[in-house]
């Protein structure tokens, strides 16, 4: 376990929200479980299980194709974390492995199964947006923040391989990592682009039948993995993401369909890049309507009322919160959105935030 | 079906029915296979559309890695099955000598059933075609 404080600003933010806040600092200090997805556009669950039966994989209570490693046997030691899928981790966070913990997980990286695209090393919390989602197979969805492309490659197996899914990052670094991770998993329905999110998402505007706004965010949940995310940890760092959030969520908006659907989800806890970036859309389009997530076997809260100086519209307790006590995993945080059969058409910005570089040349959006 | 594609499926067996579905179209020496969206999208200009099938040399095309993991599944002629030592062996770069029915040229290999990527046989030398990402153990 992490032996480290927490930040005090930290506890006293989130313990005025946070449930059983005692049990949410134990489990943030406890190490991640490894986890992974087995990939049927390569193998079948039982194909997978067969090949990696040494490892003694335990299934996901709430995803027939996910499962976690049980430890080597020794206990992890201080600030250890799991090798695990990079999709929040290397948004905010450089470094990527911590040696001391790996020891104690057993590796997938290092097995053919990996290196052929049987498995997908993914956290489990970064599992459930498409699960969500719920993509099907012939749709034309949109992931615009995609990489590394953990859950572009699971939208893609639950598709079937058929239609397309517009998978997107602005990162040349970062979607490079993306095209990889589509070849490794054999998605041959993925169209990868590299775009700022807000343009993307007007030249696909009322096209998509799905689409994954996973934004990029402050990270506060890769803390289990990282004892250094919680070194950074700041409310100036917080402070960063949500007017790129808010452009995305609009962006994202303008994208679906009338009728169609949208998950908005984060890796981390500060109401100010989640709820608050939801209210920000029903605010632009009061008729986009928020639905109640639910996955069997997984234990989801409500989303808040009000942070600090803001109350947010009653909808919003259909956000719903995925806390690390309990179900052992990342926090996380998601929105289920449908569009209206008769939305407007969408401001291109909604407001959210500022304008890029590309949007003030071509002069749109204004 | 795209000729390259034609070429690949007629080396390797593969039936016509597992490729009719996709579509391929060829840039910068490069066969890509896709989903027919994928391949028709053109609201703004990809990256990339789907995955790389093949590279196309002046007398020769070369098989990728991760497009035969794919659509080598069904390939019913030289193909080469490898233990989980060879696999190993070949996925780290390495090659092995293996008196095997098939000819000369490129082949896939296989391990426990699944298509691990494509090598180059010149009996009895199959030498690995793989590029090398992170050691297998």
């Amino acid at each position: 376990m992490l032996t480290r404080k927490f930040p005090e600003a930290f506890v006293e933010r989130y313990s005025r929200f946070i449930p059983d806040f005692d049990a949410f600092q134990d489990a943030m200090q406890r190490p991640l479980r490894r986890t992974f997805r087995v990939n049927t556009l390569k193998a079948t669950r039982d194909q997978v299980l067969e090949l990696m039966a040494d490892l003694k994989p335990e299934p996901l209570p709430w995803f027939e194709l996910g499962f976690s490693l049980p430890e080597n046997g020794d206990s992890p030691g201080e600030g250890t974390r799991p090798q695990s899928d990079a999709t929040n981790a290397s948004r905010m966070c450089p470094q990527r492995e911590d040696a001391r913990y790996s020891s104690h997980f057993p590796s997938i990286g290092k097995r053919i199964e990996h290196f052929i695209g049987l498995v997908y090393v993914q956290e489990a919390a970064s599992m459930v947006p498409p699960l969500v989602l719920r993509p099907q197979p012939g749709e034309r969805v949109l992931d615009i923040a995609a990489a590394p492309g953990s859950k572009t490659t699971e939208m893609s197996a639950m598709m079937e391989n058929t239609g397309i899914i517009i998978s997107n990052d602005p990162s040349p670094t970062r979607v490079r990592g993306l095209i990889g991770n589509v070849d490794r998993a054999g998605c041959m329905n993925v169209a990868v682009c590299r775009m700022d999110g807000a343009s993307l998402g007007r030249a696909v505007a009322r096209t998509c039948d799905r689409v994954l706004v996973d934004a990029p965010c402050s990270s506060e949940g890769t803390i289990r993995k990282s004892a250094q995310a919680l070194d950074r940890w700041s409310v100036a760092a917080i402070e960063r993401f949500p007017s790129i959030q808010k452009r995305l969520i609009i962006a994202g908006y303008l994208a679906l369909r009338p009728g169609g659907v949208m998950v908005y989800s984060t890796c981390t806890i500060a109401p100010e890049e989640n709820e608050s970036v939801v209210a920000h859309l029903l605010a632009r389009q009061p008729e986009a309507e928020l639905q109640e997530a639910e996955l069997p076997g997984l234990k989801m809260r409500p989303g808040l009322a009000e942070w600090e100086h803001e109350s947010f519209p009653e909808a919003v307790s259909r956000c719903r919160r995925i806390l690390p006590q309990d179900n052992d995993t990342e926090p996380f945080f998601l929105a289920l959105i449908r569009k209206g059969d008769s939305s407007p058409h969408p401001s291109p910005l909604g407001g959210g935030g500022e304008r890029s570089e590309g949007e003030k040349a071509a002069g749109r959006g204004a | 079906m795209n000729r390259r594609v034609r070429e690949l499926s007629e080396r390797f067996g593969i039936p016509a029915e597992t490729l009719d579905r996709l579509a391929a179209v060829e840039e910068q020496e490069t066969v890509f296979v896709g989903t027919p969206e994928v391949m028709e999208f053109d609201a703004v200009r990809p990256m990339r559309r789907g995955i790389r099938l093949a590279r196309v040399y002046p007398y020769s095309l070369k098989p990728t890695t991760f497009g035969m993991q794919v659509l080598g599944g069904h390939a019913t002629r030289n193909v080469i099955d490898l233990s989980d030592e060879q696999a190993k062996l070949l996925i780290n770069g390495g090659s092995l000598s293996t008196d095997v029915e098939a000819d000369n040229g490129f082949v896939l290999v296989r391990w426990r059933g699944f298509v691990v990527g494509v090598g180059f046989y010149k009996r009895p030398v199959l030498k690995s075609q793989i590029p090398r990402f992170r050691p297998v153990e």
